[in-house]
């Protein structure tokens, strides 16, 4: 397990109780790396510091740290361009598709360091499973949206066993109730949220540990977008959940902390509780109040 | 942080939320005179006043009235968070302690009212002036909390918080003063009873406005759970 000692001993600076910095209502913007408040956490799934990411010559994400807790919602907010679906998208390592982009620093999945040579990033993929914007179902079947993942990872040994892993998802995603009876049809036949859930369904049937969600709710109505955070309350007690959202009004419901950044620097962190009542950066509140820019 | 309700992108929420304050402090100002009269016409025994007194409770109760549905709209349109929604909860409370306060003034003007030919319970020379001093540290607490309160001054506010325990011991000395001149003539006990509840409101004005000012401190993001006055001090359970 990934503690903050042995983050310590990889070489990372962190103070005791990794408190980086409590100071109240710092006035001026953030130095790089200097979060305000608590960016540790006990018995992290992901712990990640001292992260940059380049674009070239555009420095995207300066010195982020923060670990992403098991069983909890981590809402990730801020400006567009401020580089959270960056810095969200360094934790399945996404960005090596980008030509140009650069990731620096620590980032480590149960301990283990995500960039590591040896590391299959096929394999990494599917435990840090990842949900769009818009809802991406293939050209296939409902039932085959959800039994391809499992099926090239050889999670199933007869049809039998990938028929349960398909029902078992798309009951867990909460679409199996509308979609048993027309398993075979296309999953680009369903409505937008319904595809949503698909891509959920597909992401879980490959037995993730996080889930990482970029906007998930963009696209969809406010009922579908309910069902998608009454979705994630339940999904977490499985899952890390770590979604990206310009509605803050949504991170204040699905989450339980909140990370704020500002043109690549991860500017606060803290319980969602406190973040929206009580911040303690002036970024932050000028940003959550509405005062930005 | 310094305290702002201005500065949003959509100005619309600074109108909302400025006209909020607005009128509450509006509402504010009406209580601190609503206090003053009371007292004087208590102390004065000026049936007159004690009846204007009452006619303008009814206009406090409407502000009342209208700042909260202000304030329920507020919410439920702008959806605030962080300072803004602590100063629409505070200012909410804040009107809340201000129509107590101004029900406590209400108190002395019935005790004027009530009193028809007998005269009973019209009071001495003494008690009137120790009504007046006690009236008068009321509503400059209530000016203090008030002023506090428009400027948005956490500061101002901890002062406020402080000059109530001056308020407790005027209290405190003027309810021996009473007991002894009650002791002194036994028929007097019951105009003593009387004076008794009557600097006992006057005190209750001072809580409020240490209430009020407790409020400020909370849109200042000084959370404590004593902010509202529901806990003893004994209790306190400060983060």
């Amino acid at each position: 397990m990934e503690s903050a000692v042995q983050v310590e001993r990889a070489g990372i600076n962190l103070k005791p109780g990794g408190r980086v910095s409590d100071d109240t209502a710092l006035q001026t913007p953030v130095e790089a790396g200097k979060t305000v408040g608590i960016i540790a956490v006990d018995d992290p799934i992901f712990s990640c510091r001292d992260v940059d990411v380049f674009y070239g010559e555009k420095h995207a994400i300066k010195k982020v740290g923060i670990d992403i807790a098991r069983n909890q919602v981590l809402a990730m907010i801020g400006p567009s361009g401020c580089g959270k679906s960056t810095f969200l998208r360094c934790l399945n390592r996404m960005n090596d598709t980008i030509a140009g982009a650069r990731v620096e620093g620590k980032i480590l999945l149960d301990g283990k360091d995500i960039h590591d040579k040896r590391r299959d990033v096929v394999q990494l993929r599917a435990r840090v499973g990842m949900v769009f914007q818009k809802p991406n179902p293939f050209p296939k079947s409902i039932y085959e949206n959800v039994a391809y993942g499992p099926r090239i990872h050889g999670l199933a040994g007869d049809r039998v066993e990938l028929d349960e892993i398909v029902h078992g998802s798309l009951q867990r995603a909460g679409l199996w109730e509308e979609v048993k009876d027309r398993l075979q049809q296309p999953g680009t036949s369903l409505s937008g949220g319904q595809q949503q859930r698909l891509c959920i369904a597909r992401t879980i049937a490959v037995n993730p540990e996080v889930i990482l969600m970029d906007e998930p709710c963009s696209a969809l109505d406010p009922i579908a977008t309910a069902r998608i955070e009454d979705l994630m309350e339940e999904l977490r007690q499985s899952y890390a959940i770590v979604i990206v959202t310009h509605s803050m009004q949504q991170a204040a419901r699905v989450s339980q902390r909140t990370a704020y950044f500002h043109l690549g620097d991860l500017i606060e962190v803290g319980e969602t509780d406190r973040i929206f009542t009580n911040p303690r950066h002036k970024l932050t509140e000028d940003y959550i109040t509405g005062r930005f820019g | 942080m310094a305290l702002t309700l201005e500065g949003h992108t959509t100005r619309a929420f600074d109108g909302d939320l400025s006209s909020l304050h607005v009128q509450a402090v509006a509402m504010g100002a009406l209580v601190i005179e609503q206090v003053q009269l009371a007292v004087s016409s208590y102390s004065n025994w000026d049936r007159p006043a004690a009846t204007l007194v009452l006619e303008r409770e009814r206009k406090i109760n409407l502000y009342d009235a209208e700042i909260e549905e202000a304030a329920l709209q507020l919410i439920a349109r702008r959806q605030p968070v962080a300072q803004d929604l602590r100063a629409v909860f505070a200012i909410d409370k804040v009107v809340s302690e201000l129509e107590r306060a101004a029900d406590e003034a209400k108190k002395l003007a019935l005790a004027v009212l009530a009193d028809s030919e007998a005269n009973g319970f019209r009071p001495g020379a003494a008690t009137a002036r120790e009504a007046r001093q006690l009236g008068r540290l009321a509503a400059l607490m209530i000016r203090a909390a008030l002023e506090a309160f428009d400027r948005l001054d956490p500061a101002a506010a901890a002062a406020v918080i402080k000059q109530d325990q001056e308020m407790d011991a005027e209290y405190a000395a003027a309810l021996r003063r009473i007991l002894t001149r009650a002791m002194e003539d036994v028929r007097h006990i019951q105009a003593a009873i009387e004076a008794a509840f009557i600097m006992r409101s006057l005190e209750r004005i001072g809580d409020h406005a240490r209430n009020i000012a407790r409020h400020v401190g909370f849109i200042g993001g000084d959370i404590d759970p004593n902010a509202t006055g529901v806990l003893p001090e004994t209790s306190a359970v400060k983060n």
